[in-house]
């Protein structure tokens, strides 16, 4: 059989080209080239798959020049005719991690081409990225490299060959939400006593399902006087000046905007849209208000129902984006908000 | 029964049961009938029985029966987060019970019957 | 209380003119095993049938599993109040005819799954196709109810696991394995350093066909209650569940219940083996919150360390494990439980109806709803009605070389939740 075809994916620090004073080396093809991990991985490869070509791109090019280095890559990488894509691994590195998990899920979406990386499950890679693609658990540094490529190249080489993929105790992914069975060595009531003989002994265990968590948020005490209250509006649902001027991402929002509507009374399909995805839009489109209900607040604060509204507003798309990047954009305005002086919030989604 | 009464899409519930029982039969699915219970829940009904009773899965059987009370007010959390899941769990699995034959329509209906029977066994009336 | 359990090894089963236990060859008298089943009015005829390891035989819609036993000595019977008089069991010598077990088939309600195969990749799924089964299919009387005719089929099954239980009675034992467990004074005198861990285990008891019983208590009828660990050896609890294949506990599971052997063979070296705590799965909110109020309790009075729970079924169990794993907890008790999980076929599904973050050790007997294939048997023992008409009803199911497309559902004891089996998620 031929030998599976694996194009590789590292940043500059790893193409032994600098550190941080390179990381806006832009995105380089080197076909036939094997280059730093690339070697390790090769050695596991065998004579099963080669690595064809590696790719390098600086980590700070990358997430700078996001469209473009994704495009740039894409092309590269399908111009190789991979079997399967290899990305990293990117240890602790977030913005490594994070280019490492955008790059391997567009060869997958858009190419088709099976893709693996693998990053310590601490890189906020692994949380935007693990449900998308296989990511291997990694050790946080690079000491851990044996290990990360002793998980990457057999799950390289699986997916190359189509063949089906194990549970991740088995593969050694980061658990992506997807259950798939598989038969452990012991019985479960075997099981469930050393787990339970480990939780008496105040001992580390790991349980084999984590329920589901959910972040409740206990509510805060209602307003006393709304007639006086400063309301802020914010909104997941995508709701941005026509133009979409901070270009939020239709699914998986990277950021958030922060936009004024002082004087602004009424949102009108000539004045404001939605960026948001993954639902039909015309709705929003054909009056933003009904997402972020600016004129019926224009009405109550006419009325007197409320003191006045807040002339900024924050909006971002909620379609994908991961939790950890939601609490962190809320973090961040919620402190403007406080400092605005704002007494509540409005938030709305699609 | 003492503020509740029975929300059911089987009619042999209401066959079954005496007058002195209130009963609800709604003509509908498994599932809206789980919502329909929902409804009422967001209006302050309160379970009384789990609605997910039974081992027979949704979509491997047609028929339903949840008790609830007749409670207007407040909305019970503990209802309401059972009430959701069970509608949630609707989806995964595979809609069978359309193709079955009649006989075992029937089957459905006395398993239905008999889990709410001894559900209401604890019930003070 | 002291059990000795003493193992005969069954290598195989044959009809024969004789009943008797030889050399480890159960010889079964066709005839004398027929009387035994039709002394119920209710049952028209039977017929028996052995299925072994690794033939081509699919045993199908399975209703209960049972592993014939012989109380030899010490006081009662196997399955106290049910077949023998109601003395409490647990404690003297039993005899267990190993390797084998009693199967009972046959349609009670039109939907009900339960596959057994014998070979094939459906067998590594299932327990019972590593043992030799006699299977028994009855037949009911015309105009039988499905409760009567339920409960004819449950309780032939145990007179016949009683009657070729006794034809070991006189056989000396291949192995023998001592199981005690002492008084809560004695307990901690004898381990003052070992935590104090019990076994809840949640009984199946929402209605018909979804019924367990304790020393012939329908169980929903139940308050929660304590048992020595080896009362269970001895039959004390039984199943009268014919749904849920995949996660119901036959008999034979009861008898052998895995989480009292494991927590045996810690016994007196990292544990104190306590007691075994029962508890039900009604249908009834008020019934849920006093048995896992009830449970609680009794962990705490009883002051254990921990506890592992098992759930029996799909559901409204849920509900019930999460109650007792969450108000254990909050006495101090530390617990493990053992559940199943509803991922959807695309696994992508919430595993549970229920969840809370309390619920930090979980072990897990696998997702049912994955898909199999089983290819076709050159021998059905039962009917394939409800998996070719039933299940097999969607065109993608029944394939046209015969083999059936169906979820890990329908395969008796495929994803246990009292850890019988090695099967579990990720």
């Amino acid at each position: 059989m031929a030998k599976l075809r694996v194009v590789h994916y590292i940043n500059q620090f790893f193409a032994q080209i600098g550190g941080e004073e390179k990381a806006d080396y832009p995105a380089e093809l080197r076909v036939g080239e094997v280059v730093g991990p690339g070697m390790a991985l090769m050695q596991k490869f065998g004579d099963e798959a080669e690595i064809v070509a590696t790719v390098v791109c600086g980590d700070s090019y990358f997430n700078e020049n996001l469209d473009k280095a994704t495009a740039d890559i894409l092309e590269m990488v399908a111009s190789q005719k991979p079997d399967v894509f290899v990305a990293g691994p990117a240890f602790n590195a977030g913005r490594y991690g994070v280019a490492c998990g955008t790059i391997a899920a567009a060869v997958q979406e858009k190419l088709g081409i099976p893709a693996v990386t693998g990053m310590y499950v601490e890189n906020p890679g692994a949380d935007m990225f693990k449900t998308k693609v296989y990511i291997v658990s990694t050790k946080n540094s690079a000491a851990g490299m044996r290990d990360a490529v002793a998980k990457l190249a057999p799950l390289a080489l699986k997916l190359g060959k189509g063949e089906p993929i194990g549970a991740s105790v088995e593969e050694g992914y980061i658990p992506n939400g997807v259950r798939v069975n598989f038969f452990e060595k012991e019985r479960g009531s075997a099981r469930a006593v050393k787990m339970l003989i480990k939780k008496l002994a105040g001992k580390p265990f790991e349980t084999e399902f984590p329920m589901p968590v959910f972040d409740r948020v206990a509510p805060n005490p209602a307003v006393k006087d709304m007639a006086h209250a400063k309301i802020a509006l914010v909104t997941s649902g995508g709701i941005v000046p026509k133009g979409n001027p901070d270009h939020i991402e239709s699914s998986s929002a990277s950021h958030y905007g922060e936009y004024d509507i002082t004087g602004v009374m009424d949102l009108t399909a000539d004045t404001f849209e939605t960026a948001h995805g993954g639902y039909d839009p015309v709705y929003a489109n054909a009056d933003a208000d009904r997402v972020l209900p600016v004129d019926v607040l224009r009405d109550m604060e006419k009325e007197g129902k409320i003191g006045s509204l807040h002339h900024l507003y924050y909006a971002t798309v909620g379609n994908g984006t991961a939790v950890a990047s939601a609490k962190k954009f809320a973090a961040e305005f919620a402190q403007k908000l406080k400092a605005d002086g704002v007494d509540a919030v409005i938030l709305t989604s699609t | 029964m003492t503020g509740g009464y029975i929300l059911t899409n089987n009619p042999l519930v209401t066959e079954r049961l005496g007058p002195d029982v209130p009963v609800e039969y709604l003509q509908c699915s498994y599932k809206s009938l789980l919502e329909a219970a929902r409804d009422r829940i967001h209006l302050g009904a309160r379970l009384l029985s789990h609605p997910l009773s039974g081992s027979v899965k949704p979509g491997e059987t047609p028929y339903k029966s949840v008790i609830l009370t007749k409670g207007k007010g407040d909305v019970d959390e503990q209802s309401l987060e059972l009430i959701e899941n069970a509608i949630l769990a609707c989806a995964k699995f595979q809609q069978r019970c359309d193709r079955y034959p009649p006989s075992v329509d029937l089957d459905c209906r006395l398993i239905d019957w008999t889990l709410l029977e001894g559900a209401l066994a604890s019930v003070i009336l | 209380m002291k059990l000795e359990i003493g193992n005969i090894f069954i290598k195989d089963i044959q009809f024969a003119a004789e009943a008797k236990v030889a050399d480890g060859v159960l010889y079964v008298d066709k005839a004398a095993l027929e009387k035994v089943v039709l002394e119920d009015e209710t049952i028209k005829s039977v017929s028996f049938d052995i299925a072994k390891p690794g033939e081509s035989v699919r045993i199908t819609p399975v209703k209960d599993v049972i592993e014939p036993r012989v109380k030899v000595e010490g006081p009662g019977g196997i399955f106290p109040g049910i077949i023998a008089k109601v003395d409490t069991v647990g404690s003297g010598k039993t005899h267990v005819l190993k390797g084998m077990a009693v199967v009972t088939a046959g349609k009670i309600v039109g939907f009900q799954e339960g596959v057994i195969d014998m070979s094939g990749p459906g067998a590594k799924y299932t327990p019972f196709s590593e043992t030799l089964n006699l299977v028994m299919v009855c037949e009911p009387v015309e105009g039988l109810k499905q409760h009567d005719y339920e409960k004819a089929v449950r309780l032939a099954g145990f007179r016949v696991a009683v009657a070729l239980g006794e034809l070991g009675r006189d056989v000396t034992p291949d192995e023998t394995k001592v199981y005690e467990t002492c008084g809560m004074k004695e307990g901690i005198e004898k381990y003052p350093n070992l935590p104090r861990v019990a076994y809840v285990q949640m009984l199946q008891s929402q209605g018909l066909l979804h019924d367990t019983y304790v020393y012939g208590v329908d169980a929903k009828k139940t308050l929660s209650t304590i048992l020595w660990p080896t009362e269970t050896m001895d039959g004390a609890i039984v199943s009268g569940n014919c749904v849920s294949a995949c996660d119901k506990n036959p008999t034979y599971v009861h008898e052998n219940n895995p989480v009292v052997e494991d927590l045996f063979a810690q016994h007196g070296k990292t544990l104190n083996f306590v007691c075994q705590i029962i508890t039900n799965e009604n249908v009834y909110l008020a019934d849920k919150q006093r048995s896992s109020d009830w449970t609680a309790k009794m962990c705490r009075l009883l002051d254990l360390d921990g506890v592992i729970v098992s759930q029996e079924g799909f559901g409204n169990p849920d509900t019930d494990l999460i109650m007792n794993c969450k108000k254990i907890e909050a006495q101090g008790v530390k617990t493990v439980i053992i559940t199943d999980e509803y991922a959807g076929r695309d696994g992508k599904s919430q595993s549970l109806a229920d969840a809370d973050p309390a619920a930090d050790a979980v072990v897990t007997g696998g997702n049912a709803n994955e898909v199999i294939v089983l290819p076709k048997m050159d021998k059905v023992i039962g009917t394939l009605d409800y998996v070719n008409k039933i299940a097999g009803a969607s065109a993608e199911t029944l394939q046209p070389d015969g083999s059936l497309v169906v979820e890990l559902q329908v395969i008796t004891g495929a994803t246990n939740e009292t850890g019988f089996i090695k099967l579990s998620a990720r």
